[in-house]
C-alpha cells in the first residue's frame, strides 16, 4: 500500500494537509509519516472566494484549518498549442467554468486535486468539485479522515505493507 | 508553515460554550450548529437552540440565506463577548443544515478532537 498512496487521492483533514512535510524539490514532494502523497480529498466549507480572469481562488474551511485552493480557467491559453486549428469548444474549460460557479460562499465542497504551494505554503491545485447537498456527507468525511490515517497513513511503512 | 486567510470555525457544541470553557473567548473562531428559535429582522439577529442552550448570532454580513424557524443552521464567525458573559456570534459564513444528524456530528466531534490532539502531540515531540 505505501508505495501506492501518491498514486490517489487521500481523504484528509485539513490539519494533516497543512501539516505535511514539504521536501523542497522540484517539483516540491508532500510527505505523511515518510509516505509520499500528491493528491488529496477535502471536505469543508466554503469561507472565502477570488474570481479572477485566469483562475477562481477560494479557500475551505473543515473546522481543523483553512485550506486555499486553486481553479485554473484559462485552458484555452494552455491547450492552445495541443488543439489543432481553431476549436470552438473546449470540454475542459467548460467543465472548470462550471465548477467555478458552484463555488458559493457557505456552500458544502468535496475537492479533489493535487497538493501543491504558494508562496511557501500548501495549496489545493483543483481538478474537481462537487457540491455536497446532504450536511452529512461532511461527517461521514471525517470519520474517513480519522480512521485512515490511524488504519492506514500514519502506520509504521513495515506494518503498512503487511495490511496490503 | 505559514498560516494564510482565515482562522479556521472550530465547531462545537453549543453547551459547551460556558465562561469557563476555553472556547469561550473573544474574537474566537467557531462553527455553531443548532435550530432557529428566532429572528429579528431589524438587527438580523438569530437565536439558535440545541437542546436547552441557546446563542444569538449576528448575521448582518450574511446574503443569500433564508431563516426559518426551527430548521436546522450553522453558522461560521467570531464570538463576541460583552458585559455579563453576553455572548454573540458574529457571523461571516452561514447555511442550512436540515437534515444533519446531530448526535452523530457531536459524536464525530469528539473522535475528531482526540485525532487533532494527537497530531498536536506528534507535532511537539518532532519539535
Amino acid at each position: 500500500m505505501d508505495h501506492l498512496l501518491h498514486l490517489v487521492h487521500v481523504k484528509i483533514l485539513a490539519a494533516d494537509l497543512l501539516s505535511l512535510t514539504i521536501q523542497h524539490t522540484s517539483p516540491p514532494a508532500f510527505l505523511r509519516c515518510g509516505r509520499t502523497v500528491a493528491r488529496a480529498e477535502l471536505v469543508g466549507i466554503v469561507v472565502s472566494r477570488d474570481r479572477r480572469e485566469k483562475f477562481l481562488r477560494f479557500v475551505i474551511d473543515d473546522g481543523t484549518g483553512c485550506v486555499p485552493c486553486i481553479l485554473w480557467l484559462n485552458h484555452q491559453y494552455l491547450n492552445a498549442s495541443t488543439s489543432s486549428g481553431l476549436s470552438e469548444s473546449d470540454p475542459t474549460a467548460e467543465i472548470a467554468l462550471k465548477m467555478s460557479e458552484e463555488v458559493r460562499l457557505g456552500t458544502l465542497l468535496r475537492v479533489r486535486g493535487k497538493i501543491t504551494t504558494y508562496r511557501g505554503a500548501i495549496q489545493i491545485t483543483v481538478r474537481d468539485v462537487v457540491v455536497e447537498k446532504d450536511p452529512n456527507s461532511e461527517v461521514l468525511h471525517w470519520l474517513q479522515c480519522v480512521r485512515l490515517a490511524k488504519e492506514c497513513y500514519d502506520l509504521p511503512p513495515s506494518s503498512g505493507q503487511d495490511g496490503t | 508553515m505559514v498560516s494564510v486567510g482565515p482562522k479556521p470555525g472550530v465547531p462545537v457544541i453549543l453547551r459547551e460554550l460556558e465562561p469557563s470553557s476555553e472556547m469561550f473567548k473573544q474574537g474566537a473562531s467557531l462553527r455553531v450548529t443548532g435550530s432557529l428559535q428566532s429572528f429579528e429582522v431589524d438587527s438580523a439577529t438569530a437565536v439558535i437552540q440545541d437542546g436547552s442552550v441557546s446563542l444569538k448570532v449576528d448575521t448582518q454580513h450574511l446574503r443569500d440565506i433564508s431563516f426559518r424557524t426551527n430548521s436546522a443552521y450553522q453558522f461560521i464567525g467570531e464570538l463576541q463577548i460583552r458585559e455579563g458573559n453576553d455572548a454573540t456570534l458574529l457571523a461571516r459564513i452561514g447555511r442550512n443544515v436540515d437534515g444533519l444528524d446531530l448526535n452523530l456530528y457531536q459524536q464525530a466531534i469528539l473522535i475528531r478532537r482526540q485525532h487533532e490532539a494527537k497530531l498536536v502531540s506528534s507535532r511537539t515531540r518532532r519539535a
